[in-house]
């Protein structure tokens, strides 16, 4: 039997991991098909959350089809972010793009506030009920966060056989590695830098509809404080372009977040956390820059 | 002249000199009338309207000397930041601390938060010598989400939900007085601003901005001078932090976040124009009238709607606005005034941005 200070962290960190881990493979997209660190990510996050909400409570949906609209708003905030301010900056520093996305991000989260107001809103789970108890440790783990580290699972196989097996995945790496002879070759790159903001958009919305009912409410803004940075560590450690790394990155994130919460009190250290996240990021950014699994620097 | 340049490349190397023609005695008269009359009309207005927005012309200036500060890193030294929150809110908390709780002056506390404001800024820098470029700007974000998660939550240092107090100090404790000192230490600022600037400092500073590599062959101490931006930045976001706090009375951790301060400040740098100082500190005046100019606006046309959001509007106006300057004028809306600056300094009227922000980027 674990004990309950390890089990505890184990099924939370397993669980906010994957979440971490499908917005980083977003994260982890946009580098490698754009070279830009994305702010908005944790907005496509939100996105995703309120778009369920809005299927869900306001417009009475089915719940399936509710949650087809949250990731609707997530892949149309990527494709349009893309559209809008992505690619009249293509050719300009990278930090200029960097600031833009934040700019972006400041822009929609007073949004979300005047469209929805500065309120909670509750996210119900696909399958309630107490979950199940795990094997071995004594604790319970909902059928909500199963469906979440499945999800990543599904994720993780379903973009190793796009990357793998399919010629738009061999074209979007290749974009990634030599935009100029993917041009000559007849790749259309403004399309392919749509196409992975699309599915960056998707995967954070993915996460958000997911995440939400974990936490059971959400607010204006959520993504970004929660997740994001959370994401970009998790993305920085896997190597910030290889994807399995991203994903086994968000993984240890989760972990490591979860531990530091529920083992660390409030009282000695508050935000034990995020002082675990930014010990991480720098072990790894002064020890092995390149991450556990990047090739490129 | 030993080197026969291609005229073609000549004008690329060489950017068209204008014939320097000096204007005559009607056209200093008429620079000097510019000069009086848009100074008359602001001292006007500001006197004018002043007595009930002292407030809000103080919260101004500290915005500004914060976003003076991100544009020592972002503008002078290609470095960033976006953990701006953790740099205010430690001088604010380090101040109000040795004010309430160590009960020394206001003066030594605005000291004590430059200095720990230099102290965490030099400690980012230790780490901006290893880290680079993308990798660096997330490194300041977990930092400014440490500050507000940990640090600011350290009931100890913080006085927890309570806060800290910050009294003013003897002499400014009216809003107004208050502003005169904020104005006062502004105007400090300006000038350290302008001789780092003007001076080998900043030619170095400059330097390390383009090329590291290039700089270093030159002679140019790469690690001296990259860590002596973080210290000037730090020293002027401490100072910030200080007036921050004494200007509300009280310092509490919910002031200090991502997107109350990083974000705004780093933006009011941008749209400002960065390495543009006047430009940053019109602005940053703007940004904060503004957002007490619209809800009386509205509520003067009747529109309780926009009223009572008027801060989420002016908030979601600055980030469409930040987007737009980024795209269209990426030197900043300082720069749209600048014909004008060449002109009062003799020069005949050409429209034009002079030397640009853009080709700035953060070292790779």
């Amino acid at each position: 039997m674990l004990a309950f200070s390890v089990a505890q962290p184990l099924v939370l960190g397993i669980s906010n991991g994957a979440a971490i881990g499908l917005v980083a493979i977003g994260l982890v997209l946009i580098y490698k098909s754009s070279r830009v660190f994305n702010f908005v990510a944790g907005e496509f996050v939100t996105l995703g959350a309120f778009g369920t909400y809005v299927g869900d409570k306001v417009l009475k949906l089915p719940y399936p089809l509710a949650i087809a609209l949250g990731l609707l708003f997530g892949l149309m905030a990527g494709l349009v972010t893309e559209r809008l301010v992505i690619r009249p900056l293509a050719n300009r520093p990278r930090v200029t793009i960097l600031v833009a996305t934040a700019a972006l991000a400041s822009l929609l989260i007073p949004v979300e506030i005047i469209i929805g107001g500065a309120k909670f809103f509750g996210a119900r789970p696909i399958v309630g009920g107490l979950g199940f108890k795990v094997p071995v440790a004594d604790v319970y783990m909902s059928w909500q966060q199963l469906i979440i580290v499945c999800t990543l699972a599904a994720a993780g196989v379903g973009l190793a056989w796009f990357f793998g097996r399919t010629d738009l995945g061999l074209a979007v790496l290749a974009t990634s590695q030599e935009p100029t002879a993917s041009r000559l070759v007849g790749i259309r790159l403004n399309r392919i830098t749509l196409l992975t903001w699309g599915l960056a958009g998707l995967l954070g919305a993915v996460a958000g509809v997911l995440l939400a009912p974990v936490t059971s409410q959400f607010q204006a803004g959520y993504g970004t404080t929660t997740v994001l940075i959370a994401a970009f560590t998790a993305a920085v450690v896997g190597g910030m372009t290889s994807v399995p790394g991203a994903f086994v990155g968000g993984l240890l994130v989760g972990l490591v977040q979860a531990f530091a919460q529920i083992n660390i009190s409030s009282k000695t250290l508050p935000g034990a956390n995020s002082v675990a996240t930014l010990v991480m990021l720098l072990a790894v950014l002064l020890v092995r820059p390149t991450g556990l699994l990047g090739k490129e620097a | 002249m030993a080197i026969d340049l291609e005229p073609a490349i000549a004008g690329d190397v060489f950017p068209e000199e204008h014939p320097r023609v000096a204007p005559t005695a009607l056209g200093w008269l008429g620079r000097a009338a510019f000069v009086v009359v848009v100074g008359a009309v602001s001292l006007y207005y500001v006197l004018h309207f002043e007595p009930a927005h002292s407030d809000v012309l103080a919260t101004g200036v500290i915005v500004g000397i914060g976003a003076l500060s991100l544009n020592v890193l972002v503008g002078y030294s290609g470095q960033i930041s976006l953990g701006h929150q953790a740099f205010i809110g430690i001088g604010a908390f380090t101040s109000a601390y040795v004010i309430s709780q160590s009960h020394q002056s206001f003066y030594a506390g605005l000291a004590a938060g430059a200095v720990v404001g230099i102290a965490q800024a030099v400690l980012l820098g230790l780490v901006a010598l290893r880290v680079r470029g993308l990798y660096f700007a997330l490194v300041t974000l977990v930092w400014g989400f440490v500050g507000e998660n940990s640090i600011f939550r350290l009931e100890s240092f913080t006085g927890g939900g309570a806060g800290q107090d910050a009294p003013r100090p003897g002499g400014f404790t009216t809003d107004r007085a208050y502003l005169g000192l904020c104005a006062i230490v502004l105007a400090v600022i300006l000038l350290i601003d302008w001789r780092l600037v003007a001076t080998k400092a900043g030619r170095a500073m400059q330097a390390l901005r383009e090329s590291p590599q290039v700089a270093a062959n030159y002679g140019v101490n790469v690690r001296a001078y990259t860590l002596l931006a973080f210290a000037v930045a730090g020293f002027y976001a401490g100072v910030a932090g200080a007036l921050f706090g004494s200007r509300r009375l009280n310092v509490v951790a919910e002031d200090f976040t991502f997107a109350q301060i990083a974000l705004p400040y780093l933006i009011v740098a941008i749209v400002g124009g960065l390495r543009r100082r006047g430009g940053i500190v019109v602005f940053a005046l703007l940004f904060v009238l503004a957002g007490d100019w619209l809800p009386e606006l509205a509520k003067n046309l009747g529109v309780t709607y926009i009223q009572e959001r008027a801060g989420l509007f002016i908030q979601a106006f600055t980030g469409v606005l930040a987007v737009l300057t980024l795209i269209f004028q990426p030197d900043g809306l300082g720069t749209v005034t600048a014909p004008i600056g060449r002109w009062l300094k003799g020069e005949p009227f050409r429209r034009g941005g002079g030397e640009g922000a853009e080709g700035v980027d953060v070292r790779p």
